[in-house]
């Protein structure tokens, strides 16, 4: 079952929402809907599901929705339209005390701005949460000092926030929100007010505590890099409107519209494509059966000049040339004696990290999945062309 | 402009406030008697702590929270001292208790008014016009109003000060709340919090700077309102700058007005203090903080010894009302310490003239020596004759008149052509002599084209000083007895039509029913009376350097066969 389910959701600002309402419905431009109705479109008739556990990122330039999005979903923006579902409870319907109850218990939020209390000391922030729910003051700040541990900075727990850099201040931020241990974290361009480096490390730090705490994560960026490297699923939004939902690979190399495809443009595709987009299919000798003269007819049908070698399991145990298949025959020896060593990858390795390993190797690259067989081998030429900024290439996976 | 008929504005609020003052009186008096015992314990108490230990404690407390700086705690040291050596201190102690009680009703409505119109821009809609009326409107229309609900005295000055000092509260509070930044209280409300406590715990904490910013404001304004709330009656030292204006006395006006900067500069710098950035202690070391409570428990443990072991006086409480001009002032401070002498307690209440008509009607004071009649004070005493009770004359042979420098040609008010460049010099615009000057005008024919200046018996007396001095043409409202007479060459103006007024006296008047409760005293009121001449005595004495009350014990010294006689 999704974790949070969307539907249909929509939210006017303004006076008149049902007429501006009726104008969208027509197709009408956002700027004719404001000039007619003094209403502005939110966000529109956004469906979406959100499994547990994933990072799902929206993502959109300023304006087009994304923070309404997410502050919809906490209800600190109340919908207009449309239902939301939370562990398949519709919370769209619970009252004032519910909500306080879901915000205090399922999910936290964390700010583009950090939003930490000036006034409040590290622990006293990071605190917050528990203390509203009446926590008692052992308890409470026993848990946050946790938290700030976990986030490095317990031995500045009683300074101030504006005694932090920003770095750690969003560190606090986060901490904050972990502290109510909630399913789910809401986090607003959360990375957006950082300078790259430290962006960098925050959201390495994130996908790390993703790995351990399992939290659903909804993550607002106006930045695709940031989004295609954190985000399981990522939702492309313009002017309130979805515009694709899909993983960052389907988004590169099946862009829904023209919107999402001059959206992807600049985007750097070594560290998007993985092994698995780029690999051609392995052609494979099993050398516990065949012998030199089968390898080598095979090579001649596919008119390759080399191909892996596996055993009867189909375990990839390295690259088989022409040339010592012809050595091997001549000699006599076995094709075990033959083989060379192999690079591997993994399925998800990305391109910028192959690079390194095909320029250097003498063979193909093999991509082996997690029972050692070979799924397939990149050459240096599936490489080059998987950076061409050619659109719509069809990479085999 | 078309002939429409006036909109009868004055009438509709007249009736408007007479309406509240009768249906309303049992709330008022219970205010009026419930704040005036709060704030007499308060004054009470303030002046109960022995004044050196007051100002060594202040200094001790001022050098506690301004480490390493000397100039506030001097400051605080030499102005406390400066004011006690003026004899100011009972004054003193008096404003601090109108400004105390005027700025904390103000904290406590305007707090949480202004966090009202924070959140709710319907309630603000409504609030912040009333605040602008609040603010804009001269603090002395409040004063009539405040005497109508809540009579004579420090209740209608503190309720004249709040309604002058708490828009500030409001606003600043209001100001503060809203400039908590979205991004905090979003995060707020991400975590579940209540309205309440995201007020308590984000929006007041974080607003607290601005609204103790509005505090101060509202104590400065509070103090700026001390001289007019003196008018109805409030003690300190606003009283003592109205009655130096009255007389236009420059040194005791300014000796008054300085007692009220030094205070408010006290009060100003110790307010500021409170302001800190977060964080930021008020006091950093924990010492300091209990030094400051060792001191201020040492204060009020000074104050209940004190009160403790002085001794009560045990003489009947007894209000003379007076009006501070000078033939009264030396007519009231001449019965007040002669009563004193016989073991009264006497407070003395200067007061605006119509006031204290009123006050005495509704028997907030018990006497006053003061009524000019038959003429001058006519329409008052018509107005109250009915709720007052005339003893009859203390004094004969008043009088009323235009009056002129002996140098001046012109004998008679129908031969003034165009003298003093046809203007007269008055008094306090509603006194009784500037209604029947001004009658006097309108029914000669030769002062058409006059004017009649209205200023202040203190500014008629300076006017006419300096007119003396260079013997220039002067003509001003003049009575006697009064000691211009003694000092310069003077001359009355006849008055064939007799509009000023024939000759006059004044009068002893009472409340209603004080025969009944206090024969003895009102029968000491009944006896009490003197000469023109000495009246003028003690007024030049007064007029000399002397204190009004050092003038009344010396003629009291030396008449002390007529003062026994009253009480005879």
């Amino acid at each position: 079952m999704a974790k949070v389910e969307i539907k249909h959701l929509t939210k006017i600002f303004g006076k008149r929402p049902k007429a501006a309402l009726k104008m969208v419905k027509q197709h009408k431009s956002k700027d004719e809907i404001v000039e007619k109705t003094g209403s502005t479109v939110g966000v529109y008739d956004i469906n979406m599901s959100i499994d547990e556990g994933e990072i799902f990122v929206i993502m959109g330039l300023s304006g087009s929705g994304k923070s309404t999005l997410i502050r919809l979903l906490n209800r600190l923006i109340e919908p207009t339209q449309g239902q939301l579902f939370i562990d398949g409870e519709e919370i769209t319907k619970f009252n004032k005390k519910q909500m306080l109850e879901i915000r205090r218990q399922k999910m936290s939020m964390v700010f583009q701005n950090f939003g930490l209390f000036p006034h409040r000391t590290l622990l006293e922030n990071t605190e917050y949460g528990l203390e509203i729910q009446g926590v008692n003051k052992e308890e409470r700040r026993k848990r946050a000092e946790h938290a700030l541990d976990n986030a490095k900075l317990l031995s500045y727990k009683d300074q101030y926030p504006s005694q932090l850099s920003g770095g750690m201040q969003q560190r606090v931020g986060l901490a904050r929100a972990l502290t109510n241990d909630p399913d789910i974290l809401l986090m607003d361009e959360a990375f957006s007010a950082l300078d790259p480096l430290v962006r960098g490390e925050m959201q390495d730090e994130l996908l790390e505590l993703q790995a351990n705490v399992q939290k659903t994560i909804i993550f607002i960026t106006h930045d695709l890099n940031e989004a295609l490297h954190i985000g399981d699923h990522i939702a492309i939004m313009k002017d309130g409107e979805l515009q694709q939902i899909g993983t960052g690979e389907e988004i590169l190399t099946h862009p829904a519209n023209e919107y999402v495809k001059s959206f992807i443009g600049g985007v750097d595709r070594s560290k998007v494509l993985t092994a698995e987009s780029i690999m051609i299919p392995a052609l494979t000798t099993n050398i516990d059966v065949d012998g030199p003269t089968v390898a080598l007819r095979k090579m001649a049908d596919e008119e390759v000049s080399g191909l892996v070698a596996v055993n009867r399991k189909r375990e990839m145990l390295g690259y088989l040339t022409s040339d010592e298949a012809v050595k091997a025959r001549r000699n006599q020896t076995p094709l075990s004696q033959a083989v060379m060593q192999m690079p591997t990858v993994d399925l998800d390795t990305l391109v910028v990290d192959i690079m390194p390993i095909i320029y250097d190797a003498q063979t193909p690259v093999a991509v082996v999945d997690g029972n050692k067989h070979a799924r397939g081998v990149i050459i240096r030429g599936s490489v080059l062309e998987a950076l061409a900024d050619t659109e719509g290439e069809e990479t085999d996976a | 402009m078309p002939n429409l008929p006036k909109v009868p504005l004055e009438s509709w609020i007249s009736e408007g406030v007479n309406w509240l003052t009768t249906h309303l009186s049992g709330l008022f008096n219970l205010m009026q008697r419930s704040g005036q015992s709060i704030m007499d314990g308060l004054t009470n108490g303030l002046t109960a702590i022995p004044m050196p230990l007051m100002i060594a404690g202040l200094t001790v407390i001022a050098i506690l929270t301004t480490p390493k700086k000397y100039g506030f705690p001097l400051f605080t040291l030499v102005g406390l001292a400066l004011i006690a050596n003026q004899n100011l201190w009972s004054d003193l102690m008096s404003t601090v208790t109108l400004v105390i009680m005027a700025s904390v009703i103000s904290l406590v409505i305007g707090i949480p008014l202004g966090i009202i119109t924070a959140k709710s821009p319907k309630t603000a809609a409504i609030v912040k016009p009333i605040l602008d009326f609040m603010q804009t409107m001269p603090g002395f229309v409040y004063l009539i109003p405040a005497v109508a609900f809540f009579g004579i005295g420090v209740v209608p000055g503190v309720f004249a000060s709040i309604i002058f000092a708490l828009p500030p509260m409001v606003r600043m509070t209001d100001l503060g709340i809203r400039q908590v930044p979205v991004a905090l209280v979003e995060a707020a409300d991400s975590f579940g919090s209540t309205t309440w406590q995201k007020l308590i715990k984000l929006e007041l904490p974080n607003a607290r700077n601005t609204i103790l910013a509005g505090a101060n404001q509202t104590i400065m304004l509070a103090l700026s309102m001390v001289v007019t709330a003196s008018m109805i009656g409030a003690p300190g030292l606003g009283r003592g700058v109205l009655s130096a204006v009255q007389r236009a006395d420059v040194g005791s006006g300014f000796v008054n007005g300085l007692g009220l900067v030094i205070l408010a500069i006290i009060i100003d710098r110790f307010t500021q203090k409170l302001n800190t950035k977060p964080g930021q202690k008020l006091v950093t070391r924990p010492w300091r903080r209990w030094a400051i409570l060792a001191t201020a428990l040492i204060m009020v443990g000074g104050g209940v010894v004190n009160a403790a072991t002085s001794q009560k006086s045990s003489g009947q409480k007894v209000n003379l009302g007076y009006v501070s001009w000078d033939s009264e002032v030396a007519s009231t401070n001449v019965l007040a310490e002669s009563l004193r002498q016989h073991g009264y307690d006497v407070t003395m209440t200067p007061l605006d003239n119509a006031v204290l008509w009123q006050s005495l009607a509704n028997g907030q004071v018990d006497a006053s020596v003061c009524a000019w009649l038959p003429f001058t004070h006519k329409a008052l005493y018509d107005r109250y004759k009915n709720d007052i009770t005339l003893l009859g004359p203390n004094l004969h042979g008043a009088k009323t008149g235009f009056v002129v420098p002996d140098y001046m040609k012109v004998n008679s008010i129908a031969d003034l052509t165009n003298e003093a460049n046809k203007t007269i010099t008055g008094i306090e615009p509603g006194a009784g002599e500037m209604i029947t000057a001004q009658k006097t005008m309108d029914s000669y024919a030769n002062l058409q084209g006059w004017n009649l200046l209205s200023a202040s018996s203190g500014a008629m007396a300076t006017a006419l000083d300096k007119a003396y001095k260079t013997k220039q043409d002067i003509v001003v409202t003049g009575w006697s007895p009064h000691w211009m007479f003694s000092k310069y060459k003077l001359k009355y103006l006849q008055d064939p039509k007799g509009t000023m007024g024939k000759g006059e006296s004044i009068n002893t008047i009472t409340r209603k029913n004080l025969k009944k409760d206090n024969p003895k005293f009102e029968k000491v009121m009944d006896k009490f009376n003197w000469t023109k001449e000495d009246m003028e005595s003690v007024m030049l004495d007064i007029q000399n350097g002397a204190t009004p009350k050092q003038a009344a014990t010396k003629w009291l010294k030396s008449h002390q066969k007529l003062a026994d006689s009253w009480y005879k």
